[in-house]
């Protein structure tokens, strides 16, 4: 972000007659001044902290006759006048934020239902399909064996498309048996279809509230795909462990890496989308990785008390 | 009561101030009274904005000893069409930034908008002091 307090700059001249101004004649117009001017920078895409160092550099170069403490104060109102716009944009984006996470959380139930349709419902009627295939055999003359092998085999593979659709909208294994095995059958999977031998060390051992469960495994799905997307990784592995009351998840590969800096590869909308998976749940996302030198990310998230959150389908134990 | 005519950019110094002064009379912090003056400015902004004159209304309240400010926007203006879209933030001149109506709604307890359309918009909105 850059400073405003360029002592040539038409920001900086009117900051500073407004802050003279009010301690002058404490009037209103010089306060009326400081909100339209914070309330344009907000709009230009100015942050807090720019405003604060100029409203510091310009207390600072006043006479030093000019600062005493009642002058400090009514220096801190105008301060205050200037953020005002900044506090109110701020309570929306709180409001947004919130708007933001109870969307996800119903996408994720939709994901979840059309996830039961398609397994369950879909599934059922393609048995049933295999079913009037056999005895349509038994039925026709053998001519038509040939005909009918060759439907049974386009039924297969709906059957399993929608077996991995369905499991990539919302695995199943998730929900009944948590986060470690349902990344671990994640990784397989991915594993088997790209080549990529994918390790996973699952030492978190026990469920987390359904958002932590799901975000860390959307997390994992968009990290596993990018890494056979783009990393020509020979090796990768996935570590989920529990550290100073954070649930981590670690994913690594010996891949071609990437500068994080490049404002290209580290802003990709995926990874973006990981980042605020992690910060709608107040938690953090961090990216080490080099040209040449593999990449590692790491997610984390603070841990609720244990046994404090129990959502559906809780520990596999007693089923 | 206080009512101020909004007519020029002048006239919203007249209204904050006066804001000000109530707000010191209903025990206000000084937050508080930034924020109030905030409202108004926002208030006075929209009336010069979309209907180029109007007024600002501004009343102590007191209800069981509990004091507060109520900031009434009147103007005979074009009106809005729709109003809910006027309270989201995409749809509000400020772009998204939470500015304008939307940001008046956050900043008071209260918000009430009424608008016909081609006769004009009040907007009622009370700040309550803190207990």
């Amino acid at each position: 972000m850059a400073s405003l307090a360029n002592p040539q700059s038409d920001t900086t001249a009117l900051y500073r007659q407004a802050l003279e101004k009010y301690l002058r004649d404490e009037s209103e117009a010089a306060l009326h001044a400081a909100y339209l001017l914070g309330r344009r920078l907000l709009r230009e895409g100015s942050g807090i902290l720019p405003l604060i160092e100029l409203h510091h550099q310009v207390l600072a170069a006043l006479p030093p006759e000019g600062v005493s403490t009642e002058r400090l104060r009514a220096a801190g109102r105008l301060l205050a006048e200037a953020l005002s716009s900044f506090e109110m944009s701020l309570s929306g984006f709180s409001e947004a934020n919130a708007a933001l996470r109870g969307i996800n959380q119903r996408l994720e139930d939709e994901l979840r239902k059309l996830a039961h349709a398609l397994h369950d419902e879909s599934g059922q009627l393609l048995t049933c399909l295999f079913i009037r295939v056999d005895q349509a055999r038994q039925e026709l003359p053998p001519t038509a064996a040939g005909f009918l092998d060759e439907i049974k085999g386009m039924l297969d593979a709906v059957e399993s498309q929608l077996r991995r659709l369905s499991h990539e909208f919302r695995p199943t294994i998730l929900d009944d048996l948590g986060l470690g095995p349902a990344i671990d059958f994640l990784a397989q999977g991915i594993a088997a279809r790209s080549g990529i031998p994918i390790q996973t060390d699952d030492r978190l051992r026990r469920r987390l509230p359904p958002p932590f469960e799901v975000a860390l495994y959307r997390c994992a799905q968009e990290g596993l795909n990018n890494l056979v997307r783009h990393s020509r990784a020979t090796r990768a592995r996935l570590q989920l462990q529990t550290s100073q009351g954070r649930v981590e998840l670690k994913i690594e590969d010996n891949g071609c890496g990437f500068d994080p800096r490049q404002p290209g590869a580290a802003h990709s909308l995926g990874l973006l989308g990981m980042r605020e998976r992690m910060h709608g749940l107040g938690g953090e996302m961090q990216i080490a990785s080099k040209p040449g030198a593999g990449t590692a990310i790491q997610l984390s998230l603070p841990l609720p008390p244990e046994g404090e959150y129990y959502g559906a389908g809780t520990p596999a134990a007693g089923r | 009561m206080e009512h101020i005519p909004i007519r020029a950019d002048t006239d919203v110094l007249a209204a904050r101030q006066k804001g000000r002064a109530l707000g010191l009379q209903a025990g206000f912090s000084s937050i508080d009274i930034t924020l109030l003056a905030t409202a108004i400015s926002e208030l006075a902004r929209n009336i010069l904005l979309y209907a180029h004159e109007g007024e600002i209304e501004l009343r102590l309240l007191n209800e069981g000893g509990r004091r507060g400010i109520m900031v009434i926007a009147r103007d005979q203006g074009p009106g809005i069409v729709d109003i809910e879209r006027a309270l989201q933030d995409g749809f509000s001149t400020s772009g998204g930034l939470g500015l304008g109506l939307p940001g008046v709604k956050r900043l008071m307890d209260t918000f009430e908008l009424k608008s016909t359309y081609g006769a004009g918009t009040v907007v009622t909105a009370v700040k309550w002091e803190l207990r």
